[in-house]
């Protein structure tokens, strides 16, 4: 991306949250929360870490939750279903297996910019970040993080609120197994991806360095760091609170999940 | 009635529907895409209701079209992937 977009990151004060492990419901509530608060201008755009304290099923705004989950596997596992407010698709997400993060920002930062355009730029510092670590990662549109070892990640953006909020989850490592328990993967899905199996098409970080997660977690914050300027910071009282009645109110409802049956 | 479709460099577009007097009735658009804003969904399904069963994709693509608001944005899908997702429910 040209340095006329690039030097427009520095023009925040950004904010780093490293979070705590919190339920699934909890962390969809939170990127909700911070999105409205960035929008609001209440607070200065932020990136995120997740923690997570269970594993979790994930799908898009827009997915059907029949279509991509096998709601009784899901449930003799104990593993809940969470759908997120962007769109994109179904993911099984172990916590030591997989790194998320959420920018929240103003729009002007990729003002003139494609929303195709946008999911590239927004995650340029992450694939420099593996680059440095030896991955041979790009990205390829519209929204996944790849590599010569197999696909890495996949982002998903929503516009909302005055904000965007921009979450990726890259994996770590990878449980297959449980995956293909969890998660309906159809044939039409892969008709234009040439490869048969959705296991093979990820290529997890551990498969291409040796690296701990939290050393990958942590040359990301650096890389980040060192290119756009950032501050630690938490949730504020104020914002926990919200995130918590978010999460009973919305994100943990059978309404919200089941919105699309 | 079930039917699917990968754009090619896209997103899945999936239909859940019933024909009910040769009308699509109950239509559900489901799928990996991204819309903006979230709410067009049901522009898009309300375009799809009534419409008779034997509509070609252009009739049906056309039907989205004229009901998306104008500032909507779908990304990695269109009308016509839609439009064909409906067919092969139907067929």
């Amino acid at each position: 991306m040209n340095g006329q977009f690039e030097d427009r990151w520095k023009q925040y004060r950004w904010r780093l949250i490293r979070g705590e492990p919190v339920a699934a419901a909890v962390n969809h509530a939170i990127d909700e929360v911070l999105t409205r608060r960035v929008g609001a201008g209440e607070r200065e755009p932020t990136l995120r870490f997740w923690d997570r304290l269970q594993p979790e099923v994930v799908i898009g705004r827009f997915q059907s939750v029949r279509n991509e989950v096998d709601e009784l596997a899901a449930r003799e596992l104990d593993i809940p279903i969470t759908r997120r407010i962007t769109g994109g698709g179904a993911m099984y997400v172990e916590v030591p297996n997989v790194i998320t993060y959420s920018l929240y920002v103003p729009p002007d930062l990729v003002a003139g910019l494609s929303f195709v355009e946008s999911y590239a730029f927004l995650d340029d510092w992450v694939i420099r970040a593996l680059r440095s670590l030896g991955i041979n990662a790009w990205y390829e549109p519209i929204n996944d993080i790849t590599s010569s070892g197999g696909k890495i990640g996949g982002a998903a953006q929503a516009r909302r609120f005055g904000a965007i909020l921009h979450h990726t989850t890259m994996s770590y490592d990878i449980n297959s197994d449980r995956m293909l328990q969890v998660l309906r993967i159809g044939k039409e899905k892969l008709s234009d991806k040439g490869i048969a199996s959705a296991a093979k098409r990820v290529g997890p970080i551990r498969l291409q360095t040796q690296l701990p997660r939290q050393t990958i977690i942590e040359r990301m914050i650096e890389e980040f760091a060192d290119s756009y300027g950032v501050v630690d910071d938490t949730l504020s009282e104020d914002e926990d609170v919200a995130a918590t009645n978010l999460a009973s109110n919305k994100f943990g409802t059978d309404e919200w999940t089941f919105a699309i049956p | 009635m079930h039917g699917e479709y990968k754009t090619p460099g896209g997103k899945l577009v999936v239909a859940d529907l019933d024909v009910l007097d040769g009308k699509i009735v109950g239509p559900v658009i489901s799928g990996d895409f991204f819309l903006e804003p979230p709410e067009a969904l049901t522009q898009i399904t309300h375009a799809l209701e009534q419409l008779p069963a034997n509509s070609n994709e252009e009739e049906i693509a056309a039907a989205i079209r004229a009901a998306v608001e104008p500032g909507v944005e779908m990304i990695g899908f269109s009308p016509e992937a839609v439009a064909r997702a409906v067919r092969r429910a139907v067929e």
